[in-house]
């Protein structure tokens, strides 16, 4: 088996991992934050 | 540690296998003992992963690290996230579809069985490794402090899992993890708010955040691009993102964690809850230990915080040289706390002069640890261990109330007993399936198989039980652990990345590549000294690079396989 062959993301998996996505850039942004703020 | 704080680590460390083995009573069939049942949740599932990954190390060394350091480490968990929702999308449909037991038979599956056993032989070498520095990394500190018996620490965190592990596999393993987890997490919010209630009551929390901060200690984010550095942005998004993958996709002790249940959205479900909650998991505990750091610079530390190492070099005839140090530490520790009030209260003129004498300070205060540590070896005592390693564990004994103790020793117990548990049922199992079927016992029943598994899995114990009682003191026990992985893990992920998405490379190829990539990261370590995250990169490019190129050289006749 490989990629491609199997059929089963559907969208709402990939509204699932768009959302976990933004959620991790926000993560980084706050840390940047963070680092300007108290360096 | 007194009676109330031995009371509740031992009632902490027990009760959760003991309703374990309860929950798992009765005897299963080997997909129930490798893979569980459906019982098993996504909570479960993303706690298990959370639990499998921590360890004793994190709850250990990082905020020593983050104390010696600062917080720049949180970068290299930057790539997991997005090496999660590959795995997601890519690794678990797939393994879930086949109905492997182990990662390793895919490989077998899509290549051949020298492919698989390469995979597997391969990841049975490090993590094999990796459960003996797993059992030691606590093992050796809580001894020295507690004057506890090094090897009977040992076997306590050992002997306790193998029991465990072995009589309930995988399903035992999600449910004592979940459950172990909830102490970690319930006992570092405690330890994180007794540390800020800690503080010195006349500077405020943003305060001490803005003076860390000035120290050093709060650099969170770092964009340089400079490859000799250790934790940056982008290597902690590219090399972490490689090594995370690998470690996800491709080890064995992880994939069992998510494919327990058999619902592929179960599994999906428990990853993606790691990839929301890592990296602020990881900030707290880092945050924490820069907090603890502000706390000792209004608390006197003591000048070498592996206080046992110290007092040795005293009784071997090292005390005048250790007092005189001590003295001076006394006198650098007095300017310091004056030095950072005056950064705190100074105006803007005023506050790059405050500052520059305040790091020049801290520089003074290192400088004499430095040479607190000369001494030390001079006398021959724990020369190699980091002594960041026991700042932690030094403030939890010293400044925490007594029933905390005993909980937040038995946090880290249970993150020794919740990783090892993993790791042990992963190399049972591998070592069964991967190995023992095919190579010995082709047809046997799956009884058969259960018993093999759990005799492995109890042989697997026994041999880290052996490398953590005959290891030798690891430097850095927080950074052991990911050089060693980032060592192995590039060509693995390179095994995978290549059935899943290079067509035409047969299995002769790919295994040769995979050597041949082995053999360069090896070499790259023994040679250079460029940051250990950048091995998953390579390790993983060389094996894509090198098949396709030997597939079409040297076996070029052999037939590509259609795949399964």
């Amino acid at each position: 088996m490989k990629v491609g062959d199997d059929q089963s993301d559907s969208p709402s998996w990939r509204k699932a991992y768009g959302l976990a996505l933004s959620l991790f850039a926000v993560e980084v942004v706050l840390l940047y934050l963070f680092t300007v703020r108290f360096s | 540690m007194n009676r109330l704080d031995y009371l509740v680590l031992i009632a902490t460390i027990l009760a959760i296998p003991l309703y374990g083995l309860w929950r798992t009573r009765g005897s299963a069939s080997l997909g129930q003992y490798l893979r569980g049942d459906a019982s098993i949740r996504w909570a479960t599932i993303g706690l298990s992963v959370l639990a499998t990954q921590a360890g004793p190390i994190t709850f250990l060394s990082m905020p020593g690290q983050a104390y010696e350091s600062g917080i720049g480490f949180i970068q290299n968990y930057f790539g997991q996230p997005l090496a999660l929702i590959v795995v997601c999308a890519v690794f678990v449909p797939i393994y879930q579809r086949l109905k492997v037991y182990t990662a390793y038979q895919y490989l077998g599956e899509r290549f051949d069985q020298k492919t698989q056993l390469l995979g597997a032989f391969l990841f049975l070498v490090q993590r094999g490794i990796a459960a003996g520095i797993t059992i030691y990394a606590p093992a050796i500190v809580l001894s020295a402090l507690l004057g506890w018996r090094l090897n009977l620490t040992i076997w306590l965190a050992g002997g306790l899992v193998i029991v465990y592990t072995v009589a309930g596999g995988t399903k035992i393993v999600s449910i004592t993890q979940r459950y172990q987890m909830i102490v970690i997490l319930v006992g570092m919010a405690i330890a994180f708010a007794v540390a800020v209630y800690r503080l010195a009551p006349d500077l405020s929390f943003g305060h001490t955040l803005s003076v860390a901060g000035k120290m050093g200690k709060l650099e969170a984010v770092d964009f340089s691009v400079d490859p000799h550095k250790r934790y940056t942005f982008w290597s902690g998004l590219i090399g972490g993102f490689f090594l995370a993958l690998s470690y996800f996709g491709a080890d064995q002790s992880q994939v069992q964690r998510y494919l327990a249940g058999g619902s592929l959205k179960e599994s999906r479900l428990g990853l993606l809850f790691n990839a929301a909650v890592k990296v602020p998991m990881q900030f707290f505990i880092l945050l924490l230990g820069a907090i603890v750091f502000m706390f000792y610079q209004f608390e006197k530390p003591p000048i070498y915080f592996n206080q046992p190492a110290y007092q040795r070099a005293v009784e071997s005839g090292y005390g005048p040289q250790l007092e005189a140090l001590q003295t001076q530490f006394e006198d650098v520790f007095a300017q310091k706390r004056a030095a950072i009030r005056a950064v705190s209260n100074a105006s803007s003129n005023e506050r790059d002069e405050a500052i520059n004498k305040l790091r020049d300070v801290e520089t003074r205060a290192r400088d004499l640890r430095d040479r607190t540590r000369g001494v030390l070896v001079q006398a021959g005592v724990d020369p190699k261990s980091k002594e960041s390693d026991y700042v932690f564990i030094t403030f939890i004994l010293q400044q925490m109330p007594h029933g905390l103790v005993g909980l937040l020793i038995a946090v880290i117990l249970c993150a020794t007993m919740s990783a090892t548990s993993a790791i042990l049922n992963a190399l049972g199992s591998t070592t069964a399936i991967d190995f023992y079927r095919p190579l010995i016992r082709p047809e046997a029943s799956d009884h058969h198989y259960v018993v093999a598994a759990q005799v492995l899995t109890a042989a697997w114990g026994l041999i880290a039980i052996g490398v953590a009682s005959f290891a030798s003191l690891v430097e850095n026990l927080l950074e052991a652990g990911n050089i060693l992985g980032s060592v192995f893990y590039g060509s693995i992920l390179g095994l995978f990345l290549a059935g899943f998405f290079i067509r035409r490379v047969t299995g002769t190829a790919v295994f040769f590549a995979a050597l041949l990539a082995q053999a360069l990261v090896f070499l790259l370590f023994a040679t250079t000294n460029i940051g250990y995250l950048w091995y998953n990169l390579i390790g993983c490019a060389a094996v894509l690079v090198l098949a396709p190129v030997l597939q079409e050289t040297l076996f070029r006749g052999t037939q590509a396989s259609a795949g399964v």
